[in-house]
């Protein structure tokens, strides 16, 4: 199954992913034109932050079985078996925002959407970029994050690298009460710093 | 937020001070927009540009290094992460450099045309330090009209802006020991502009590659800043308007007027703000103010206007920089002018709730949406009195029932150039090396520098402050960090009670305050000609002596020279908010490890102000035993 992972502690909260996802689901897929379109496209994945400088980027994560889709009423949400993404017809949204609640990440958002004649606001949420994959490419969001805080691939095979990362953490630490991060030093010294601050 | 208590909450998470809270409040409750509220909307801010690895300088950006390690390493043009770094703080730090050096040009182009009789309003105030500095300049002083020695003088200042000279005479006041590590590592500073253009000149794509090279050059445009384009701003502002004496005068909010016109002077030059003081004395203008129903006009002062003019003429002040939406959302100030620096683009935004008038003075610093009076020397005056006559005409339209002053203001003691602590002192700085060696002052700290959203609004500055003067360390002030502390009871020699007993033992027999007010953020020069003076006393460089300085809610691009000067000149100095340097170890290690070895001191990042004055008084402590005391 491949899935795109969120490694937390390297989001540096920059919101590219944001603004890449908004392009890809804009008419023209071009930076300076997305902003001035009749129906302008909004970011699908969502950057927040706590104590002002941790961040998390939060995008759906095609859940099977999807809460969502269980919910849903009309039946507007689907589920592509090749990749396993979990899309929305717009058409069949009711607005209801049933599958909002039953979302355990607060992912869904409501939209106006180019797909749609009529201005209602429906279930615009991550497509996982179906269109990418199926030209063997990968989400945007993933493609914009520099910092390796997305990534997409098996999930098997991304979890393995974390396991490798802590088992190799661990054993270097060799008892101690601190092990050693895989996080560089002035970058561990940075956050050390944005945490006294947010506890002053 | 609409619950009394949330938005007393919120605002005590704000601000430390409970006149700035009693706004704060108001504002909440008003729904008046406020810096803190465009803080939490920008959050989460760009780690790539928190860490400085973003460079955003030529088209085939911009680019970005992973700071964890990863790809991509390198800019486009191959820039690395330390040239990245580097490279952006010598950018941030030259535009500080230029806004304060560009400020110290006016006045001295001010103080040329008063010499040639085409300012109108100005004259020449302190002429024993007019022909002191003349004298620096090799000027012939004997005989002669004041006004022919300041034309020589001004001109003799305004060459020290260009390239032809390679040297700059104030610089010279630095004791040699210091000079000869500046001439060692090639950072003695050749032009006040030269410097400033030359670190543009490297930043561009494929110039100055080496960090440490960069560094280096970041280190001679702030002294050229420290050690001339302030200093300069600092002597001519005392040659036009006197050097300023100590004074008492009142701080907060609550200097505000319930029926006069206020007038709040915000930004950082004197030249226009010292002309509205003279109207606002002017006795058909405050006929004027009684004839539009209100009790005369009150002047208070704001950011670093405000202290040049607190300092030297006494004007109360009202706030540093994050009380000047507040003040508007007070309701009643009827006119806020502003030069330049550190107004906030939104201000007339915020007085567009009220009846406030915001004027520009500055072809510099226009802001859309507020009245344009431009200063000019030839006709200030008369436009000093404009702005004071449109400020009278707006206070019929102040809404008494949207109006919120807040309680007492705090008194306050001001003025203490450098001269005046000197004659304190007796004339010469014996006495205070006599009580640091015998230990009863250990060193002396300069807590300098903004205020900043991330920490409460002057918790920073008066904790530290606090803390410093408790272990016996005299500290000095300048710029919003001198405000911080008047407002919060500081300025005041009663505050000797919580000094050691050492310290306040001197500050009750001189009668001055543990933490005193040296002036604006331009007037941190004056704390450099101090500890040149003490280093030259005992034959040392300034880098010897148990001295401190501190920025700890610093936000603004120009804290950058001034702590970069303050370290190339030998004093180590703590941060409080981390500059834009963390994607680099290279860049980190050389400014807090590595100029130990060249400058005696560093840099250091620490937000918490009790482990601050812990690193600063250890700082302190190794260098009196290095001197043997």
């Amino acid at each position: 199954m491949k899935t795109v992972f969120v490694r937390q502690d390297r989001c540096v909260g920059c919101r590219h992913c944001e603004i890449a996802c908004a392009v890809e689901h804009s008419e023209n897929k071009e930076l300076f034109q997305t902003f001035s379109e009749e129906k302008p496209s909004h970011p699908r994945i969502h950057v927040e932050s706590v104590d002002n400088y941790l961040s998390f980027p939060n995008r759906c994560r095609h859940c099977d079985p999807a809460p969502c889709m269980q919910v849903c009423p009309t039946r507007a949400l689907s589920r592509d078996e090749a990749t396993g993404s979990v899309l929305v017809s717009y058409a069949r949204c009711i607005q209801c925002s049933v599958c909002a609640m039953a979302c355990p990440f607060g992912i869904i958002t409501f939209q106006k959407v180019r797909e749609l004649e009529s201005d209602r606001e429906v279930n615009a949420k991550c497509d996982n970029c179906i269109g990418r994959l199926s030209e063997g490419r990968i989400p945007a969001c993933v493609e914009a994050c520099k910092t390796g805080a997305l990534e997409f691939g098996d999930v098997n095979d991304l979890i393995r690298e974390t396991r490798a990362d802590l088992t190799m953490r661990l054993i270097r630490s060799q008892g101690q009460d601190v092990e050693p991060s895989s996080m560089p030093e002035n970058i561990r010294a940075f956050k050390a710093v944005m945490e006294t601050i947010a506890n002053l | 937020m609409s619950n009394p208590s949330d938005i007393r909450k919120e605002a005590e998470r704000r601000a430390l001070d409970s006149s700035d809270q009693e706004i704060i409040a108001k504002a909440i409750d008003e729904g008046i927009e406020t810096a803190w509220d465009r803080f939490a909307l920008q959050q989460p801010q760009c780690g790539f540009g928190q860490l400085g690895v973003c460079c955003n300088n030529c088209a085939m950006g911009p680019c970005r290094i992973d700071p964890y390690g990863g790809k991509p390493s390198h800019g486009v043009c191959g820039a690395n992460v330390d040239t990245i770094v580097s490279r952006n703080l010598l950018d941030d730090l030259s535009v500080g450099a230029a806004a304060h050096s560009d400020h110290g040009r006016e006045v001295v182009e001010v103080l040329l045309e008063t010499a040639e009789g085409k300012a109108e309003g100005y004259q020449i105030t302190d002429e024993e330090k007019l022909k002191r500095v003349a004298e620096e300049y090799g000027i012939t002083v004997a005989g002669r009209k004041p006004d022919e020695i300041a034309k020589e003088l001004a001109l003799g200042m305004l060459a020290e802006f260009g390239s032809v000279k390679n040297y700059i005479q104030v610089a010279e006041r630095a004791p040699d020991k210091t000079k000869a590590i500046w001439k060692e590592f090639g950072i003695t500073p050749r032009g006040i502009d030269r410097e400033i253009v030359e670190a543009l000149h490297r930043i561009h794509m494929g110039v100055d590659a080496d960090f440490v090279n960069i560094l280096l050059h970041a280190m001679r445009t702030a002294l050229a800043d420290g050690w001339g384009g302030s200093m300069i701003a600092t002597e001519c502002s005392d040659i036009l308007f006197g050097t300023p004496k100590p004074l008492t005068s009142w701080a907060n909010l609550g200097t505000l007027s319930t029926d006069k016109v206020n007038v709040v002077l915000h930004g950082h030059n004197p030249l226009l703000s010292e002309m509205i003081v003279q109207a606002a004395e002017d006795p058909e203008l405050r006929k004027y103010a009684t004839e539009k129903g209100a009790k005369g006009i009150n002047l208070v002062g704001m950011c670093c206007t405000g202290n040049e003019l607190l300092m030297r003429s006494g004007i109360p002040i009202a706030g540093n920089i994050l009380d000047q939406e507040l003040a508007i959302a007070t309701g009643a100030v009827e006119a806020m002018v502003v030069d330049y620096q550190c107004i906030f683009p939104s201000i007339p935004a915020t007085a567009g709730c009220y009846h406030t008038k915001v004027v520009t003075t500055s072809t510099k610093a226009k802001i859309p949406g507020t009245q344009y009076l431009e200063f000019s020397v030839e006709t200030a005056l008369s436009t000093a009195k404009e702005i004071i006559k449109l400020a009278i005409d707006n206070y019929p339209n102040r809404n008494p029932d949207r109006v919120r002053i807040p309680g007492k203001p705090m008194k306050v003691m001001a003025g203490f150039s450098e001269e005046e602590i000197r004659k304190a002192l007796g004339g010469t700085y014996k006495p205070l090396i006599d009580a640091i060696v015998a230990g009863q002052i250990k060193g002396v700290v300069g807590i300098v520098g903004c205020n900043h959203p991330r920490i409460k609004q002057d918790y920073g500055h008066v904790t530290l402050a606090k803390e410093l003067i408790k272990r016996d360390i005299l500290v000095v002030e300048t710029g919003c960090a001198a405000i911080a502390c008047g407002k919060a009871g500081l300025l005041l020699p009663e505050a000797a009670d919580l000094a050691g007993p050492g310290l306040k033992a001197v500050c009750n027999l001189l009668g001055i305050p543990p933490v005193l007010h040296m002036g604006s953020c331009v007037d941190n020069s004056r704390i450099l000609v101090m500890a040149s003076m003490v280093a030259k006393e005992l034959g040392v460089g300034i880098g010897d002596l148990p001295l401190g300085g501190a920025a700890p809610e610093w936000y603004s691009q120009k804290a950058l020279p001034i702590g970069t000067y303050f370290v190339a000149s030998g004093v180590y100095t703590v941060l409080g908010i981390p500059p834009k340097i963390f994607g680099s170890k290279n860049v980190i290690n050389l400014l807090t490890e590595g100029l130990k070895g060249i400058t005696n001191s560093a840099f250091a990042v620490e937000p918490d102000p009790v482990k601050s004055a812990d690193l600063l008084e250890a700082e302190i402590n190794r260098k009196r035993s290095d001197l043997g005391i």
